[in-house]
């Protein structure tokens, strides 16, 4: 369930990734390792009403969690120079970074870095537990924190280093999946919502749009993400609880996304961002970091006008974020946080903003700041998102194993053209 | 004795040594895979982080993604009938049409290129110098709505419209034809050419037509070729998945090397995706086995 999944260097989405990093656990609850996982967080002073029982905590919007500090995983001590000669290790999405900021970070503070990439976060996830890989600072979801921490693979900051965290949205500074932000910073937050061409297309849109658009068939697509796409037709039948473990609701939606098939022939990829300004679809199911850099790819003569991105204006629709974190296996915790700092600060955003098309939740990267700053057509104002969407908008979030097999079976059955 | 004892030696070390880079890598490049393969299949997964643990000692194999493969086949939300059903298909489509096209142009070729036969070559081998990924993209742009193919059937005053990238299995099709059809004309063609002009020339001067001639005469000496082109182009047809993707990528054509690969990149889905690749293998072994005993007969009725 990521934007950036099956990317490759050159910015190409290649490959067909229709299943999400947020996981499934089937086999959780049947091998017992429930209770192993119980046992790690035991003492864990959650306000979760799920902790303690067996089964990890999953944080949502309404049932926030603070997650435990170990006693043999403390932050780092406060006031400690950056180490000296070192080469700071980034893993992150494949081009999700913009490498200038890197550089210009380094070059602040005479280090070198080695950034390495992942095009799922089950590789990611497979790599950091081998232990083989280590990194300082990791850009991981918000699904996979529970593990990370769990696990002890990242480390509590230390916000005596993060002063920049003053420039972010002020509900980060507690947010829902990590209490205090005892763990994380925010790195970029973005939208699910309908792309359309303006002047090919004459609907109003909305979550129903891809339904109505049987007059456009061939020309209709729909993310290849088992949690948006089935999310999507649970929208527009009116159910915003994009987390239910509600089978017969779940099925409904799957009933619906076929029938969407036979209506569109819908197609289903993460090519959101150039499928609608070649044209090759009029109506895609789409995220908004995606379609704020989708202009660059209009062939001569199209204008920009004919690009329209919608997120409800009711704030009901999937907003998403990423985080940045302290990997403990790195050797350089103290410029881990440093650069967590870093890219915190406004300029940096907005430079890496400039490269990879998603903002981060700063309080001053604004849609008329972007705009001004030629870093965002008009047009595409609609993609930035803005600070209420945290609070209102929906989170797509880890399910527990027996809802989640449900969901991607209804998925196996629509993607499968059953 | 002596002596010849240490020329069998080192006549031995001399064919070991020739056979060794061969077998090094046929052993890591081909065996060591398919056994990390098996090690998945019948692995676990760790339940913490949903990834992969391979088993490598096969006594303790489990069976849980084979019988979680076996429940997609057959079960209640069993989904693996129609994309396995398309696959066949398609390629059976696919492998015919290469066939109607590429037999002519390798008998062509090795009939009456003459002096040019080099130059043909040449051109039957030139779409290798492009990887398949860019000769797939390169079809987005050609079959584009406007786009040079609908324009050149329009100048031919055929509907120039068609949207077929929106999902057509008729795209998907003739995509994995122009993908696949130079391995099955450079086969036909290698054969082919060795045939002996004289049987043909024999058939003729005893008074068959040439009609008669190709279908007696031609066609059954060109079969083991005809079998083995048809094996090389539709094995890789069956496990293809990147030219449903970027062709199509709608529910409706979706195959089974789409399925497979939806599944390796599932959390905790990586071993049935392993298991799903190794029955498909194990299908694909039957018109392999069949292939090799119908040309070891062949040969046998040669000599």
């Amino acid at each position: 369930m990521h934007p950036r999944e099956g990317w490759s260097e050159g910015g190409v989405r290649s490959g067909r990734e229709p299943r999400e990093d947020a996981v499934s656990r089937r086999q959780l609850l049947k091998a017992g390792a429930g209770l192993a996982l119980g046992g790690m967080l035991a003492g864990c002073s959650s306000t979760n009403p799920a902790a303690g029982s067996g089964v990890p905590p999953l944080p949502r919007q309404d049932r926030p969690v603070k997650w435990p500090i170990y006693t043999d995983n403390k932050p780092i001590a406060a006031g400690m120079a950056p180490e000296e000669g070192a080469t700071l290790q980034l893993y992150n999405w494949v081009a999700y970074i913009n490498e200038a900021v890197i550089k210009s970070f380094c070059k602040k503070h005479n280090c070198k870095y080695s950034l390495t990439t992942y095009n799922t976060m089950e590789e990611a996830l497979a790599k950091m537990a081998s232990g083989k890989l280590k990194v300082d600072v990791f850009f991981p979801t918000v699904a996979v924190l529970g593990q990370l921490i769990a696990a002890k693979l990242i480390r509590p900051l230390n916000q005596s280093y993060i002063p920049n965290m003053a420039n972010v949205w002020p509900d980060y500074r507690d947010p829902f999946y990590d209490q205090r932000s005892q763990y994380t910073t925010p790195y970029s937050i973005y939208t699910s919502g309908m792309a359309w061409r303006k002047d090919k297309v004459n609907l109003s849109p909305s979550w129903d749009m891809p339904w109505q658009g049987a007059k456009y068939s061939g020309k209709v697509a729909v993310l290849d993400d088992y949690r948006e796409t089935i999310s999507l037709a649970l929208m527009r039948g009116g159910n915003f609880d994009l987390n239910t473990t509600n089978t017969p609701l779940i099925r409904a939606a799957g009933k619906s996304l076929q029938q969407l098939a036979t209506l569109t022939n819908v197609r289903i990829d993460n090519n959101d961002y150039t499928d609608i300004p070649t044209g090759k679809a009029w109506i895609h199911h789409a995220w908004s970091g995606d379609m704020a850099s989708s202009y660059q790819y209009l062939p001569k003569g199209t204008s920009i006008d004919t690009l329209g991105y919608w997120f409800p204006a009711n704030r009901k629709g999937p907003v998403a974020n990423d985080l940045m974190v302290n990997a403990t296996g790195g050797a350089n915790p103290v410029l881990a946080h440093k650069f967590i700092n870093y890219m915190l600060d406004v300029d940096n955003a907005l430079n890496n903003y400039s490269y990879v098309g998603y903002m981060q939740p700063l309080t001053e990267v604004t849609p008329a700041r972007l705009t001004s700053e030629k870093l965002l057509p008009p047009q595409l104002a609609s993609t930035v998102v803005l600070p209420d969407y945290f609070r209102r908008g929906l989170f797509q979030l880890e399910l527990p194993p027996a809802a989640d097999a449900v969901w991607e079976s209804t998925w196996s059955s629509f993607s499968n053209g059953l | 004795m002596d002596r010849h004892d240490t020329y069998d030696k080192r006549n031995r070390r001399l064919w070991i040594g020739l056979a060794a880079p061969g077998a090094i890598w046929l052993l890591v490049l081909f065996v060591a895979p398919f056994y990390v393969m098996l090690s998945v299949a019948g692995g676990g997964i760790n339940e913490f982080f949903q990834t992969v643990v391979p088993v490598w000692n096969p006594l303790h194999w489990s069976s849980f993604n084979f019988s979680a493969v076996w429940r997609d086949i057959v079960g209640a939300g069993a989904y693996l009938g129609p994309p396995a059903l398309r696959t066949l298909l398609y390629t059976a489509i696919a492998t015919a049409i290469s066939l109607a096209v590429a037999y002519p142009v390798a008998y062509f070729v090795s009939r009456y290129a003459g002096e040019r036969k080099g130059l043909f070559l040449v051109l039957l081998i030139a779409p290798f110098w492009v990887s398949y990924m860019m000769r797939m993209l390169a079809w987005i742009d050609l079959l584009q709505q406007g786009g040079f193919f609908n324009s050149a059937l329009s100048f031919l005053g055929l509907p120039g419209n068609t949207d077929w990238l929106g999902g057509k299995s008729v795209t998907v099709i003739m995509g994995l034809v122009y993908g696949y059809i130079p391995y099955l004309i450079l086969v036909l063609y290698a054969y082919l050419d060795r045939i002996d002009q004289r049987l043909l020339e024999a058939a003729r001067d005893l008074g068959l037509s040439k009609w008669r001639t190709f279908w007696s005469v031609l066609i059954p000496l060109s079969k083991p070729a005809i079998i083995a082109g048809c094996f090389i182009t539709a094995l890789p047809m069956v496990g293809d998945y990147f030219t449903n993707q970027l062709l199509s990528a709608a529910p409706g054509t979706t195959m089974l090397g789409n399925a497979i690969e939806g599944q390796l990149d599932a959390p905790g889905q990586t071993g049935q995706g392993a298991v799903l690749a190794l029955m498909l293998l194990v299908v694909l072994l039957i018109p392999m086995v069949y292939y090799v005993i119908s040309t070891a007969r062949a040969s046998r009725e040669m000599a």
